[in-house]
């Protein structure tokens, strides 16, 4: 049926001009029209380059040796150029802010219409389809600074969707988004993959969100070759994916731990609609065998922060109303909440870049007020999300003692408490390494160090875990733990990942619209529909999973993340 | 968001406002060009009461453009000022006369000529900017593009100016964030507690950040360019450049006859050039 190969890569390998090794080696895969094909594998495997060779930034915009042979729509890439690509292949990337280049959304649908001289009256029809197709038609007038990630994404679509560009390639399309709008994401590729009658290839580490609809085939990708090529529900079966550090879907993990059979089951991609009635008992049984201990672990460590009463507001958006909470030392906590919710806005308050415009936040009894920012960051410590917006030196030394300098602390004070950072971080043999040679969870791990040599009580970090994959996301979240384990150093986690709350914190606020809608321990807060309903979030597949075996979900997410934690204190 | 202050995103309702950017950028040109060329104030002060007529159509903010035009209409003096106090019988050498009306000292005198230059000075000044004000606060960075585009200038270099208008505002947040996370770490940019030296000192340590992370970003926007087939053909067309109002057609025949008009004045100024720069009525 699926007879017509439409990308058909043949020996191929590809290396990068600056580097010696290859990044693909020797890659034989086709893909057919009509397909939908999920490329998956960890950061560095070499998955991006696979997209950029079927769209044709390799080699016209990234130059390097090839050697085998890639066709895509009949054409030999390296022989065709990167416009004749173009006409075939449109790719959505990333940043759903930077590929936005016109300023409104018509604008940016039309973006490759102008390029190609089409006249007006035509653009705009085109434009309007397009628009219609990803629902952006009563935006055609906005201006990119007025919409979400979401609708950004919606528009990068709308801008690749015209002439007879066959395959859609979408690079991390979720990456920037946060859980319901990377489902509407997923929903609407799906949605053009059916009605448009495209190839699509969406490039992912996010397998669990990819899989919320259905994909035809799994590509994994590791170290620059083909690893597996599949169907989802053989990939979910096979242990490969903890092996390659992907995060498997939360429910798949809570199957393997109760030492369910997964051969025989059927639609096991799809937790709303497996077959669950072979398995119930199993997973019934294993919940008996591991139910959590019910006497609740209560924090009771020292009151540090104090957030009484507390509204704020920029004029007119982003207003935060009445805000009560309470952090003690040595918690972890998740404020967790869809973007725009104010969870930023209460980051730069209890730092004190802004201020309160009722109530107060006091530190240790002290109210705030009376302290000066750089007071307040000797207790309170934030970490931001990109680190390449934070380090503002050459060398790792100099970055993290960078803070001391600007507190003017004497200089034996700096050596001591740089040392102590650098070799918490495990940066320590590498203090005199430019800044640059790191790769981006080293870079995060330099900003948190050059926080620490002031020796914060709390530590706020957002999104931690932002455009990383799995391995180094625990490698982040495994660092951030000990440090709290072991140098009782309390974390707050600002982060729209349920996976990460789930895993890694005791207790969770919810925010939404500027206000708390709940503020409980996670397994409590995540089993609560109505709240992940009222705060836009993502239903966890684990309570699907508990609904449909009749168990009860609050009990089962706890069970589940005792075992997990119990199995990572294991290694 | 405060740095929008001065672009304008989406065209407004006026008359001015719903021309075409191809009318809008030539007839800016052509006007001018009309102002750097003469020295004459028979056309200067229409021009300048059209530069006015024209500011007021677009309805501006008030109070905005009050500000804005007090300050430059200060500058301006204080300019004249400073001729005076260096050549107070300036108008001897452009005007052609020196009728003194007032004597401070025997260096120091007021004459007609020279008030007379000053006066014809302020206005071409004033008119300049009043027509650039108007420009860019009927203009979007969109339309801009497709006008310097219907006046033959590579359609790269009018998306350089479009992109500029468009990443400006995540360059302003990107530096927000990178000060907010300096002031956390200490970096002290209150005014009253440290010196301006060291103050500008401490901002080269958020620019470098911010210009390290704006280069990943031109990296970003520079593929998803090359996707979209930026650069493929010669030529280009412009969504944001509509078809013809009645405007557009009303206004193309002046602008050929302003283009005349100045094309008039190079020549005679060429080959007929006036005994002093500045015509004056009482100076024959």
């Amino acid at each position: 049926m699926m007879a017509e190969p439409i990308i058909t890569f043949t020996d191929f390998s590809f290396r990068y001009k600056s580097q010696t090794e290859d990044t693909l080696r020797h890659i034989d895969l086709t893909i057919y029209k009509g397909e939908k094909v999920l490329i998956l594998g960890p950061s560095g495997s070499g998955k991006s380059t696979l997209g950029n060779c079927i769209n044709g930034l390799i080699p016209f915009s990234y130059e390097g040796e090839i050697k085998g042979s890639c066709i895509v729509a009949g054409l030999e890439t390296r022989k065709a150029s990167l416009f004749k690509l173009s006409s075939h292949v449109g790719t959505v990337q990333q940043d759903s802010d930077a590929q936005f280049i016109g300023l409104s959304v018509g604008e940016d649908i039309a973006f490759s219409l102008e390029n190609n001289a089409v006249p007006r009256p035509e653009m705009l029809e085109l434009v309007d389809r397009a628009a219609e197709i990803v629902d952006m038609s009563d935006h055609l007038a906005h201006v990119p600074y007025d919409l979400s990630g979401g609708q950004k994404q919606k528009v990068a679509l709308g801008g690749v969707l015209h002439n007879d560009v066959q395959i859609l390639l979408f690079d991390e399309p979720l990456a920037a988004l946060d859980p319901t709008m990377g489902m509407t994401a997923v929903d609407l590729i799906d949605r053009i993959h059916r009605e448009q009658d495209k190839t699509v290839i969406i490039i992912e580490h996010r397998l669990e969100d990819v899989l919320y609809r259905h994909v035809d085939r799994i590509i994994l990708i590791d170290e620059g070759r083909i690893a597996l090529d599949t169907t989802p529900d053989e990939l979910l079966r096979s242990d490969v994916l903890k092996e390659m550090g992907i995060r498997e879907p939360l429910y798949i993990s809570a199957l393997k731990n109760a030492g369910v059979d997964l051969s025989g089951v059927s639609s096991l991609e799809d937790v709303e609609h497996m077959d669950i009635e072979p398995l119930r008992d199993r997973i019934v049984s294993h919940f008996y065998e591991n139910e959590p201990d019910l006497e609740k672990h209560v924090a009771s460590g020292e009151v540090l922060v104090e957030v009484k009463d507390v509204s704020f507001d920029y004029g007119s958006s982003y207003h935060l109303n009445d805000m009560n909470f309470t952090i003690r030392k040595g918690e972890k906590i998740s404020i967790i909440g869809k973007n725009g919710a104010g969870k930023s806005t209460m980051a730069k308050l209890l730092c004190g870049i802004i201020r309160p415009k009722k109530g107060e936040i006091t530190f240790r009894g002290q109210n705030c007020i009376e302290m000066s920012i750089k007071e307040i960051g000797n207790h309170i410590g934030y970490v931001m999300q990109n680190p390449n917006q934070m380090i503002a030196k050459n060398i790792i030394r100099d970055e993290v003692e960078l803070a001391m300098k600007l507190n003017g602390r004497s200089k034996e004070e700096t050596d001591k408490n740089v040392e102590e950072a650098l070799r918490m971080c495990d940066l320590y043999s590498m203090r005199n390494w430019p800044v640059s040679v790191l790769s981006y969870g080293q870079k995060k791990r330099v900003t948190i160090a050059s926080i620490l040599c002031l020796k914060p009580d709390i530590l706020i970090v957002d999104e931690p875990t932002a455009g990383q994959d799995y391995r180094h996301y625990t490698e982040i979240m495994g660092f951030l733990e000990e440090l709290n384990r072991d140098y009782g150093i309390t974390i707050l986690f600002i982060t729209h990942d349920m996976h990460l709350a789930i895993e890694y914190t005791d207790r969770s606020i919810v925010f939404s619209e500027g206000n708390i809608l709940a503020d409980d321990y996670v397994f409590r807060v995540l089993s609560d529909s109505d709240i992940i309903k009222r705060a836009n979030l993502k239903q966890t597949s684990l309570v699907t999973l508990a609904d449909k075996t009749g168990l009860d979900p609050e009990k089962f997410i706890q069970a589940f993340i005792q075992e997990e934690r119990r199995s990572r204190a294991n290694g | 968001m405060d740095n929008r202050l001065f672009i304008n995103l989406k065209p407004g309702p006026t008359f001015l406002d719903r021309l075409t950017g191809k009318t809008k950028v030539r007839l800016f040109f052509v006007l001018i060009l009309l102002l750097i060329a003469t020295w004459d104030i028979r056309l200067i002060a229409p021009l300048f009461v059209l530069s006015i007529i024209g500011l007021v159509s677009i309805r501006p903010n008030p109070k905005k453009m009050t500000v804005t035009l007090v300050i430059i209409l200060i500058m301006n003096l204080f300019n004249l000022l400073l001729m005076f106090l260096v050549e107070p019988d300036y108008g001897r050498g452009v005007v052609g006369g020196s009728n003194v009306i007032f004597r401070f000292t025997d260096f120091y005198i007021v004459t007609k000529e020279t008030m007379w230059y000053f006066l014809v000075r302020l206005m071409k000044f004033m008119a300049t900017f009043i027509f650039s004000l108007t420009f860019i606060q009927c203009i979007t960075p969109s339309e801009m593009a497709a006008g310097l585009y219907s006046v033959k200038v590579p359609y790269k270099v009018c998306t350089i100016v479009s992109l500029a208008f468009r990443y400006i505002p995540d360059i302003t947040r990107d530096f927000n964030n990178i000060r907010i996370s300096m002031q956390a770490r200490g970096l002290e940019l209150d005014a009253k507690r440290v010196g301006i030296g060291t103050r500008l000192k401490q901002y080269v340590l958020i620019l470098a950040p911010l210009v390290i992370s704006s280069f990943d970003r031109v990296g970003m926007i520079a593929n998803a360019m090359d996707l979209r087939g930026f650069g493929k053909l010669k030529k280009r067309t412009y969504y944001a450049e509509h078809e013809d109002v009645k405007g557009d057609r009303i206004l193309a025949p002046i602008i050929l006859l302003l283009l005349a008009l100045f094309l008039v004045i190079v020549v005679c100024l060429i080959f007929f050039p006036p005994a002093f720069q500045v015509w004056c009525p009482w100076i024959k």
